[in-house]
């Protein structure tokens, strides 16, 4: 029967294929979610608020970018928020000891590198499961953090740094603009670059992929490492915001950033993800929160509120597939 | 009307939003035969079994059970109208007894009607067994059984529900050939008292041997009904597919230079022990032996997927340092692994891609894959595998087991693979697509590929191979030139028999 009700798909088109069905149908969501809030807040579509949900949702789009992959992969992250926290730490540490920018932060992306490291091999090369490794070093970078900072924040984030990832360019943040260059390397990554492809192959079907030559390893302490970069990275965006680093930031951020993944598509199951459904996933969160707050919505009901999006997201998403 | 028939279909239509699986279907079945459904995979014979036995509803058209029209709504309206069917997959529940396995759904109650009555129903169970095999105790866990008894289980529970009408969907895939011939006597047995048989089997010389009438089913429609105790095989095969198969004769396409020389190659993982042998340019190696015989456990260290322990394998004079599958793939190795879902295919990627995995890197430039490239490539050889449907960036899952095969060999022609290992290339593929592979593989020879082949199946390696080995507890047991090849000969060396007469007929056509 398979053979017969084969004949009926046709080729899809080039354009098509970059942006799937699933990506539709999570950009129709916040649309919907945009009108909603449109009708009920004045001035929810202004220029500015608009640039604001972009802001708002950046780090957490900057997260879920790493964790997609990292979902894709068939693993998870848990550890995003304590990575992120080292590397804030760290680099605030450094740029008030009066270290050059570029020096600082590369040490504070290059922790975050080791970070997913210590991940990526534990998973691939120990043969941990991905969650309960990550829920470990979850734990274990905390501490650090806090260790490191004796519990205290540091302060006194030069301005120079500051303004690299607080400024804007052409009334545009500098955090869209880098989570924008970043999300276009992570579809380049996932569509077109073999990394990408075996990113797909372990997450479907890793026996498979190794029957088939592809080095599983790899792959998978890939994906870490860049999930660990991209963490300090949004670190970056925090601190230049605040001015400050504290050992305890980036407190749940593993749960925004697979939600945001969650909603886009990805399945947690591995196999199966999307960085365009990331990016509209992480701004239906960031959308909600800016709509209920200028809606002066308790921070309960917010939580309600996307607790409740999250959950309405899965089962569309599940009751839309495995049909026909 | 001189006899009713047990059960008529008239103009059974199914269809699907996208297809229609059944078309006016129209046969029927006599009290004591043994009706064979055949047809390749997707022809509808399992549409069809699936209205019988009430799990799901014709479009149009009606069937009749002794001449009373069938409307069944649920599985349960179909048993009770004495319908049973018989599994490929058993479902039966791994740590219930016999018994309760036997009665599951409809318990027998005590007087009150609160209590199971355990008692009872093994008593019954029992007298049911017994009529087949009383060697089953019926408060037995069923998961302390094997599946040939499992499977006798089933058809148990069937003569307890004093069922009419017995549909069994492939029920000899897990059975040894001496189980199949208890089978087949259960089988007579049952049909001799009156009750319709449906059997539904890929397996032709089982079909012939205890069918009596055939239905051929294609793409969803009756080609029509044969008198199998008069019928050819190959005309029935030709019904079923559709064309002529072509001559099933042996082509032999062996140059001079050896390729492939394993000397003394031991498993560091497995029992497989100092093998060593030669293939040759444009040769095919047939692997036989018994399951366990260390057949696909040799595969697996040539593919460098197990770790090996001594010894040596060269290619083309220059030895080989495997150490996981990527350095036997870029030594020119290429695995067709026995179990297609598990270690074959990624299922949710496109079949262009599936075919490109191992060798990504030659189509990508500057790190870039170009997906143009993977394309072009992929209309080309999964053209040449004859991939149907033709749709090569449709996710793999989608295809039937055939047509994974076949994606699975475009992969290792995508690189360039000069020695191809095929393990069980053909098992659970229908007739008409098995044909293909078998030519498929011919052509690689003929291209000068070297060619090894393990297979369970007798008939398919002598008609594959060049020359056979016989594995037997990890060790080659014998390696029979093409004039040595027979039936016979592979099996006693297999079962380590010195003396190949003391084999009775029932080993023809054995699965080994």
């Amino acid at each position: 029967m398979s053979d017969i009700a084969a004949e009926t798909p046709k080729r899809s088109s080039k354009l098509f294929s970059s942006f799937s069905l699933r990506d539709a149908g999570t950009l129709i969501g916040l649309i919907i979610i945009m009108a909603v809030f449109a009708a009920l807040v004045p001035g929810f579509l202004s220029e500015r608020n608009l640039i604001n949900i972009l802001q708002q949702s950046s780090i957490n789009a900057c997260i879920a970018l790493g964790m997609t992959l990292v979902i894709i992969s068939g693993g998870i992250d848990l550890s995003v928020g304590p990575t992120a926290a080292i590397s804030a730490v760290l680099t605030a540490a450094l740029l008030v000891t009066g270290v050059p920018v570029p020096v600082a932060l590369l040490a504070g992306l290059g922790i975050g590198a080791f970070c997913g490291l210590v991940n990526g091999v534990l998973v691939a090369y120990v043969g941990l499961q991905p969650f309960i490794v990550t829920l470990g070093t979850l734990s274990t970078y905390r501490a650090i953090a806090l260790i490191y900072t004796g519990g205290n924040p540091v302060l006194g984030v030069p301005q120079s740094f500051r303004s690299l990832f607080n400024g804007n360019v052409a009334g545009i943040p500098n955090s869209v603009i880098i989570v924008a260059v970043v999300a276009f390397g992570a579809w380049v990554l996932l569509k077109k670059t073999p990394i990408g492809e075996y990113l797909l192959a372990v997450g479907g079907n890793e026996e498979a992929s190794y029957v088939a030559g592809v080095p599983i390893a790899l792959t998978k302490i890939t994906a870490y490492v860049i999930s660990g970069v991209l963490a300090a990275l949004a670190s970056f965006i925090l601190i230049g915001r605040l001015g400050a680093a504290e050992p305890i930031l980036g407190n749940l951020w593993e749960l925004d950033a697979i939600a945001a993944a969650a909603i886009g598509g990805a399945s947690l199951m591995g196999g199966k993800g999307s960085i365009v459904g990331t990016i509209l996933g992480a701004i239906i969160l960031g959308a909600m929160r800016n709509g209920l707050t200028l809606m002066n919505v308790q921070a309960f009901y917010q939580l309600l509120a996307t607790g409740l999006i999250i959950l309405v997201a899965m089962m569309i998403d599940r009751a839309t597939r495995g049909r026909g | 009307m001189t006899t009713t028939a047990r059960l008529k279909f008239k103009g059974i239509t199914k269809t699907f939003p996208s297809v229609k699986a059944l078309s006016d279907a129209t046969f029927s079945v006599k009290p004591g035969e043994v009706h064979a459904l055949l047809g390749e995979n997707g022809a509808g014979k399992s549409t069809l079994l699936r209205i019988l036995s009430g799990v799901s509803r014709q479009t149009s058209g009606e069937f009749y059970v002794d001449g009373m029209l069938a409307t069944f709504k649920s599985p349960e309206d179909a048993r009770r109208a004495g319908i049973a069917m018989i599994h490929q997959e058993l479902q039966q529940i791994p740590n219930l007894t016999v018994a309760q396995n036997m009665f599951l759904g409809h318990p027998l109650k005590t007087a009150g009607g609160l209590l199971v009555n355990r008692r009872e129903q093994e008593k019954r169970a029992a007298a049911a067994l017994a009529m087949i095999d009383p060697s089953i105790d019926p408060s037995t866990p069923i998961k302390n059984l094997k599946v040939a008894q499992r499977q006798i289980v089933e058809i148990a529970r069937a003569l307890l529900e004093n069922a009419k009408i017995v549909a069994m969907d492939e029920p000899t895939s897990s059975l040894t050939p001496a189980e199949f011939e208890s089978l087949a006597v259960i089988i007579e047995k049952m049909a001799a008292s009156g009750v319709a048989i449906i059997y539904v089997s890929h397996k032709m010389d089982e079909v012939f041997r205890i069918c009596h009438q055939g239905t051929v089913m294609r793409d969803g429609n009756v080609v029509g009904t044969v008198n199998l105790r008069t019928a050819a095989q190959s005309d029935v095969i030709a019904m079923m597919v559709g064309r002529e198969l072509m001559q099933e004769e042996h082509n032999s396409f062996v140059k001079e230079d050896v390729r492939v020389e394993v000397r003394g190659l031991s498993s560091a993982v497995t029992h497989v022990r100092d093998v060593s042998f030669t293939v040759r340019r444009g040769e095919v190696v047939g692997i036989a032996g018994l399951v366990g015989s260390g057949r696909t456990e040799l595969l697996r260290l040539l593919a460098g997927v197990d770790k090996i322990g001594s010894g040596e394998i060269s290619i083309d004079g220059r030895a080989l340092k495997l150490t996981n599958p990527r350095s036997a793939i870029s030594a020119g190795i290429g695995l067709l692994p026995e179990e297609r879902k598990r270690e074959g295919i990624i299922p949710m990627r496109p079949v262009s891609l599936n075919m490109a995995l191992p060798s990504l890197r030659k189509f990508a430039k500057v790190g870039v894959v170009s997906h143009s490239t993977v394309n072009n490539t992929a209309e080309t050889l999964l053209k040449r595998v004859n991939l149907r449907p033709f749709q090569i960036d449709r996710p793999i899952k989608l295809f039937s087991g055939g047509n994974q095969q076949k994606a699975i060999i475009a992969r290792w022609l995508a690189a360039g693979s000069e020695i191809l290992l095929f393990d069980e290339p053909t098992r659970g593929i229908d007739v008409g697509a098995k044909s293909e592979i078998y030519h498929l593989i011919e052509n690689l020879a003929a291209e000068g590929k070297s060619v090894i082949v393990v297979s369970s199946e007798l008939p398919e390696v002598i008609r594959l191979s060049d020359r056979v080995i016989v594995m037997r507890n990890g060790r080659i047991a014998a390696q029979l030139e093409r004039h040595e090849l027979t039936e016979q000969a592979i099996v006693s060396h297999a079962v380590g028999d010195a003396e190949p007469n003391t084999y009775s007929s029932t080993q023809e056509h054995t699965h080994v």
